[in-house]
């Protein structure tokens, strides 16, 4: 078996994803995706030279659009109906410092 | 630390700008059909879409298409008819879905360029712009009598979606550092939000914010947005790297944000320019980074380092549908272009004989170009007479005012009719220059016609050389010293003679012409 | 009636035909459905909740038409009839959990286009599916809440990741559900359980308010034991919704030519499919056996080859975990669903919420995906993939233009034993014959063609239709129906029995 990911490189998905993995964990998610990665040889396999790829399998369907109308939403309390944490008619969440977006 | 201009004796600055704008004007969001508001109570514009709930999916608001059409359009730019919305996957609180619809390697306008005209203090900025003649070029510029024309390259404006908004709490003035937990509304969540990308082709800061203005002008003349850097409807990055004066090669970049004004846009460049001097005069290295524009403390800080290249595993939108614009389509948003502000300036110059600095200055704004078409209207017949004046009044007077008083114009009593009226008083010397302004603060102050404030105050300006005539003999006749004074070469009492004729006149004989007569008989 | 708890085991022809004889009342199916499950899903664990208040409203409704004297063509065509959902598609006020812990809690404030056609349609809502966890699976024994069990035999899988949708019309608990089909979801549950089992072409039903798992390739359709109950459901819920830009306009009536038989129709068989490795012999032999009853009954049949359908399966295991990884970012304490309590950080939050929330396939999905939109992977799995997906869509255009229908197996074999598969690329196989549809997006189906030799577990042949033209399938799965009969009750739940 080919080992296209290392325990390491499975740390970095598991972060970026942001899934907390103990290290017995990372070990197992190491051979399991290994392993699908391997299952995967075909794809890698093909002449695929000058075939255009279907993002879409919709046929020709292409601008759907909607017009500029209001529609009906949720009041506050539905919006917040299944927070975990809310206050002041907003969500909750615990520190955001060292996320790493980009704002 | 260097001055900017000292900087630029060595070192030149390679400045690109990626600014957002909200399609503030539009009635839905983005991909769903809830309310476009500022302000509103939290969460209150919401849906299973902009929430990002479990099987919601997005709809396009054609309208928003629309606007990004008209805004290439009106930059310049190739609509591209085939492009695709892209997820860019990251997570952050303030995005319902935790990725960011917009758009891929192709986005609905590709390869714009707006031309700025920089002149004034603004193109002394440029480094050694003298050493071109004018109609001579350089790069992207060439130059101009009172400064130089800057051709500057728009790579692309891509369509895409706005994210909700935090309040930090716990911590010092609502900043993320110290702040306990976050709040989250997502009403702003999902807003349509476009974002043009320039060429790094600006080299001060002065051309950045006039970039800057000029697309704001053009925003607001196409009416896609409101365009407000106070409540983040218009929001501008810039890209900053230094090179040797020569070089080819571009530096390393960091990437400024929180410019939320056209000063801090300027200032927040110009003190990067010269940290970066400081930074690789003294042998360091810039690091691409995220820094933070603190207008307060007047310096950058850093927000975050780049250590590799942010990978957002970008792939086609699957729940949207490809597009395919058709001719119909882009030529329908083209019939909604409006006169652009250039095209706009243009006209007033021919039509009006207007400089061409003053053209630019009315059409700056909006609301000070229409009041000037309608003075011209009210004006009549001698619109080309009093186009000047009218337009001296509306740049210095007017401006003046309304910036002072932060009031819209067409909230003061001052109407275009009013305004003619005043500056044709003035021109046929009816009254003063000084009685104009004096006029001109009553108007506003009182809501009356122009006409009326003169009469009312018995300001008419006396012109009438017979008249004055019998008072500049009266006054000679009565201080025979200062005749003396005069005729011995102290030419200077003639303010001592005219002082004396106002007083008799009660400051309304017309100046120049006491001067005349005064001049003449005191020659005799 | 005398067995109140047999409702369930009735077509939505005879439901509607005892309301309108005054047999029962709506209501008194309701009340009725919801014994039976009570009665017997303990046994198969199809439900995850029911709606009693919501089914007894809806059959307030019928019942009041009813007696205002309306007809039940303007009531709708499910009128009165019981219908349950998988439990991936949000109905205003119940649960949608997908069987994950990370939606345990979660009540949806909105309902899903194809539940409220239904609804719009007069059917009762009697309750939510269990299935594999946010549908990735294929024996719903991923599910956080217990597997769901084959009524046929109970010590098997029905299938997945649809299985409670399956489990519950095989158990006759209810005539008619819905299922969701990503990769076989529907057809290979529904060939597992013995019943008539539709994934239509991608755009027929909206995806609105149906979680999502891979939206380029999952679709909506019903379960039921008859292939005409299959159809009016299927007229419910199709068509263009204003809220799923890729869904489409259908304007086809889905029942109109099910009498018509196939005499005159070109039924495509694949040999590389009925001789692939790991079919075994009694699928193979019911399959063979179901082509030779259609060409008896008048069809002709034409072998067609699909040149690329082998790549469709890693395609598949590409597209697949892609669309997902970035469909369940959302699941991330914050709005909605589980949230690790006592963080300090929003990071902690995050990573325990979903480390704890999710299961293992789904932890394992969302970080293939991950991994294989990275920089510099995407060139080498996820672009070849979609270019696939282009190859295999042209090999089926090419064949539909000599047959109007394909007939092929559903699953490589009969429902399995819990736990005989442990490996989940072993798992993946059993969807080799379904694939290559979703990745193609043209219609296919399930339809029961009797019990395998060996298991004595049902088997289901496969009817693929080209792309928006589901009817063709329809109508040659009635024409197998009157050969094989509509699908039985499963024997231990059948006239009433509550499962041995």
């Amino acid at each position: 078996m080919t080992q296209h990911l290392s325990e390491h490189d499975v740390r970095g998905i598991a972060e970026y994803t942001r899934i907390g993995l103990d290290d017995e964990e990372v070990k197992q998610m190491t051979v399991d995706l290994n392993a699908i990665i391997d299952s995967l040889a075909p794809i890698t396999e093909y002449d695929l030279a000058g075939v255009e790829p279907t993002f879409h399998p919709i046929g020709d369907l292409s601008n759907v659009m909607r017009e500029d109308v209001e529609r009906e939403g949720f009041t506050q309390g539905v919006a917040l109906e299944n927070a975990p944490k809310q206050q002041d008619g907003c969500f909750l969440i615990p520190s955001i410092l060292g996320e790493g977006g980009d704002r | 630390m260097k001055k900017l201009e000292e900087v630029f004796e060595t070192w030149e600055a390679v400045i690109g700008l990626e600014i957002h704008a909200e399609l503030t004007t539009l009635n839905t969001k983005m991909f769903c059909g809830c309310k476009l508001e500022f302000g509103a109570e939290p969460n209150t514009h919401t849906c299973p879409v902009c929430l990002g709930l479990p099987g919601a999916l997005p709809v396009p608001n054609k309208a928003a298409i629309e606007s990004i059409v008209l805004a290439g359009l009106a930059t310049n730019c190739d609509i591209e008819k085939h492009s695709m919305f892209y997820r860019k996957n990251y997570m952050y609180p303030d995005m319902a879905k935790n990725f960011q619809t917009t758009q891929g390697p192709v986005a609905f306008c590709m390869r714009g360029h707006l031309d700025l005209d920089v002149d004034g203090p603004a193109a002394r900025e440029r480094y050694r712009l003298d050493d071109l003649g004018v109609g001579e070029s350089d790069g992207n510029i060439t130059r101009t009598e009172d400064g130089y024309v800057a051709h500057v390259g728009i790579t692309r404006i891509h369509m895409e979606e706005d994210a909700g908004k935090m309040v930090h709490v716990g911590g010092g003035e609502g900043r993320i550092a110290g702040a306990t937990h976050s709040l989250v509304d997502y009403n702003r969540a999902g807003t349509p939000l476009i974002e043009l990308v320039t060429e790094p082709d600006l080299r001060t800061p002065e051309e950045a914010r006039l970039f800057m203005q000029k697309l704001r002008q053009i925003y607001l003349a196409i009416g896609i947005s409101d365009c407000s850097m106070e409540e983040g409807s218009l929001r501008c990055d810039g890209n900053v790297s230094l090179r040797r004066r020569g070089a080819k090669e571009f530096g390393t970049k960091t990437e400024l944000k929180n410019m939320n004004s056209f000063k801090n846009l300027h200032d927040g460049l110009a003190y990067e320019i010269c940290r970066q001097a400081e930074v690789l005069e003294e042998g360091g290295v810039i690091y691409q980074e995220t820094r933070h524009w603190d207008p307060s403390a007047k310096r950058t800080i850093v927000m975050r380092v780049k250590e590799t290249a942010d990978d957002y595993r970008l792939f086609p939108e699957p729940d949207l549908a490809p597009y395919d614009l058709t001719d119909a389509f882009i030529e329908r948003v083209r019939a909604k272009l409006p006169e652009l502000p250039d095209q706009k300036a243009r006209r007033f110059e021919e039509a009006f004989g207007l400089s061409a600095y003053d053209a630019r200055h009315l059409v700056e704004h909006r609301e000070t170009s229409r009041f000037f078409e309608a003075c011209m209207e009210a004006a009549g017949g001698e619109a080309a007479k009093l186009a000047k004046p009218v337009a001296n009044l509306i740049i210095n007077d007017v401006t003046a005012y309304l910036n002072a008083e932060g009031v819209a114009l067409a909230a003061t009593p001052l109407s275009p009719a009013r305004a003619v009226e005043l500056v044709r008083l003035q021109a046929s010397d009816a009254i003063s220059s000084k009685q104009a302004r004096q006029v001109f603060a009553a108007v506003l102050a009182e809501d009356k016609d122009p006409e009326a404030i003169v009469e009312e105050r018995g300001m008419k300006q006396v012109s009438d050389t017979g008249a004055i005539e019998a008072v500049v003999a009266e006054v000679i006749a009565a201080n025979p010293d200062e005749v003396a004074r005069y005729k011995d070469g102290n030419t200077k009492v003639i303010g001592f003679f005219v002082g004396q004729c106002m007083k008799k006149m009660r400051g309304q004989g017309n100046p120049k012409v006491i001067n005349e007569l005064l001049a003449r008989r005191l020659a005799e | 009636m005398t067995a109140s708890q047999t409702f369930g085991s009735l077509s939505v022809r005879a439901i509607q035909a005892g309301l309108i004889a005054r047999e029962f009342s709506a209501a008194e199916v309701a009340r009725g459905t919801f014994e039976r499950i009570g009665a017997a899903d303990a046994q198969v664990h199809a439900f995850l909740e029911t709606t009693e208040e919501a089914a007894l409203e809806a059959a307030a409704r019928v019942d009041a038409a009813l007696a205002a004297g309306r007809g039940l063509c303007e009531l709708g065509p499910l009128a009165g009839v019981p219908v349950a959902y998988k439990d991936n598609m949000n109905l205003a006020g119940t649960h949608t959990t997908c069987s994950s812990r990370m939606l345990e809690s979660y009540v949806s404030p909105y309902t899903a286009t194809c539940v409220a056609r239904t609804l719009e349609a007069g059917a009762l809502p009697v309750g939510k599916l269990n299935m594999d966890e946010f549908a990735f699976g294929s024996s719903t024994e991923t599910s956080a809440f217990g597997p769901t069990r084959n009524p046929w035999d109970l010590g098997r899988v029905p299938g997945g990741s649809s299985g409670g949708s399956a489990a519950a019309v095989a158990a006759g608990l209810v005539p008619v559900t819905l299922g969701s089909d990503t990769g076989g979801s529907i057809r290979q549950p529904g060939s597992f359980c013995g019943i008539v089992a539709v994934k239509p072409t991608y755009g027929v039903v909206s995806r609105y308010g149906v979680v999502a798992f891979g939206s380029s390739l999952d679709q909506v359709g019903p379960f039921a034991r008859t292939v005409e109950d299959a159809a009016l459901t299927l007229n419910a819920i199709a068509g263009r919704d204003e809220l799923d830009c890729t869904s489409q306009e259908v304007t086809v009536d889905f029942t109109a030519n099910l009498a018509e038989g196939v005499r005159g129709m070109r039924i495509g068989v694949v040999p590389a499919f009925m001789d692939a490795a790991g079919l075994t012999p009694e699928v193979r032999d019911k399959v063979a056996e179901a082509a030779v009853k259609l060409e008896e009954l008048g069809a002709e049949l034409v072998e067609v080859e699909l040149p690329n359908a082998q790549a469709a399966m890693s395609a598949y295991y590409v597209l697949g975990p892609c669309e997902a990884f970035s469909n369940l970012a959302r699941f991330d304490s914050v709005r909605y669903g589980y949230c690790d309590p006592g963080h300090k950080d929003l990071g902690g939050q995050y990573e325990a919420s979903r480390a704890n929330g999710f299961g293992p396939e789904a932890r394992r999905r969302i970080m293939l995906g991950s991994y294989l939109l990275s920089a510099g992977v995407y060139d080498t799995y996820y672009y070849p993939a979609q270019q696939v997906r282009t190859l295999i869509t042209q090999d089926y255009a090419r064949a539909f233009e000599q047959v109007d229908c394909i007939l092929a197996p559903v699953a490589p074999r009969t429902a399995f034993r819990f736990g005989e598969i442990a490996d989940p690329t072993e798992m993946y196989l059993s969807d080799m014959f379904t694939i290559s549809i979703n990745i193609a997006g043209n219609g296919g189906m399930s339809m029961p063609i009797g019990l395998g030799a060996e298991t004595g577990m049902p088997v289901g042949a496969q009817l693929i239709a080209p792309a928006f033209r589901d009817k063709n399938m329809l109508r040659a799965a009635a024409a197998l129906e009157t050969v094989y009969g509509p699908a039985p009750v499963a024997p231990d739940f059948a006239d009433g029995k509550a499962g041995e």
